[in-house]
């Protein structure tokens, strides 16, 4: 098949007809969005020190259950067994304070998405609205 | 209504005159529905299509930059809209492999006839992979160019130049016992 059959064969497309009550249909709707009231704003003035809170206790929760860990593992001497390429990766992580780094970007991570998805859920309210 | 009525009719329109809007609906109502039309083969499923089309072109009326025309930018829009739509609820759609027409025994030449052919190549146009399919429902069956095909779809020209070649290489090869014959045969 050359290229000019493609045009010939699928030029002869059917066209439709809207039906007689689309155009109606379509301004009931836009006049339905019109008088809408305009989209609730996040309050954000009165959702930061909940927020702030929360990233707060989020942080000392994890400070508090892992500094210990951090402690523990760092005075520790590794176990004789354990295989030495695995000790030295480990060493060299605690070296550079890894677990900081780590917990850090998860907590990064976490106020991304969390600001995404209320970013999405205003979009989502709007359009219902 | 000519460009430059669409343009008044979308500044009345960002001026507070809702009913403005109607103009815009009735003069493109057809091309909206039947682009709709193309990408689903439901009417219903269209018009409800093209309707969210409207409702958010109305959205987004302070967006349109007087760069493009207006129908360039009302295409893109319902384009991003309509593929989005069959991306989230998919039309079924047989692969393409599944895709085997007996012969016509009406046909002299042992081809299909051919409003078959044109019925054969829409449904496997139908089942090509999203990408390619979008670029024909657009240049084949909505009869734009390339360069306004490439805008719709956002994208570069070469692109949609690939994506058409590669789609009629796959419904060659494909297609070519179903089509191929009778057609080189009538070149001949």
């Amino acid at each position: 098949m050359r290229q000019d059959d493609f045009d010939r064969i699928l030029s002869k497309d059917q066209e439709i007809i809207p039906s007689s009550g689309f155009v109606v249909s379509v301004m009931d709707a836009v006049r339905r969005e019109t008088e809408a009231p305009p989209p609730i704003p996040f309050p954000w003035k009165r959702a930061l020190p909940g927020l702030s809170a929360a990233g707060f206790a989020l942080v000392s929760v994890f400070v508090v259950g892992i500094t210990p860990f951090i402690g523990e593992t760092a005075t520790q001497p590794l176990p004789a067994k354990f295989p030495s390429a695995f000790a030295l990766i480990f060493q060299g992580w605690n070296a550079v304070g890894a677990s900081w780094i780590v917990l850090a970007l998860v907590l990064s991570f976490a106020s991304v998405k969390l600001s995404r998805r209320f970013v999405s859920d205003k979009a989502r309210w709007s359009e219902i609205q | 209504m000519s460009a430059a009525e669409d343009q008044a009719a979308v500044e009345k329109v960002l001026d507070g005159d809702t009913s403005s809007f109607e103009d815009i609906v009735r003069r493109w109502q057809g091309p909206l529905v039947n682009l709709a039309y193309r990408f689903c083969r439901d009417r219903g499923r269209a018009e409800e299509m093209a309707q969210e089309a409207f409702l958010r072109a109305y959205r987004s009326l302070a967006q349109w930059r007087r760069e493009a025309a207006f129908s360039t930018w009302l295409f893109a829009l319902a384009t991003n809209l309509y593929c989005s739509e069959l991306r989230r609820i998919p039309v079924r759609t047989v692969g393409l492999d599944d895709i085997v027409e007996p012969r016509d025994c009406r046909a002299i030449d042992g081809g299909l006839e051919e409003e078959d052919q044109g019925r054969v190549v829409r449904r496997a146009v139908f089942a090509l992979p999203p990408k390619y399919r979008e670029a024909f429902i657009l240049f084949y069956f909505h009869e734009m160019d390339v360069a306004s095909t490439a805008q719709s779809l956002a994208l570069p020209e070469g692109t949609v130049k690939a994506r058409l070649s590669r789609g009629r290489e796959m419904l060659r090869s494909k297609l070519s016992k179903q089509l191929g014959e009778p057609l080189l045969r009538k070149e001949a």
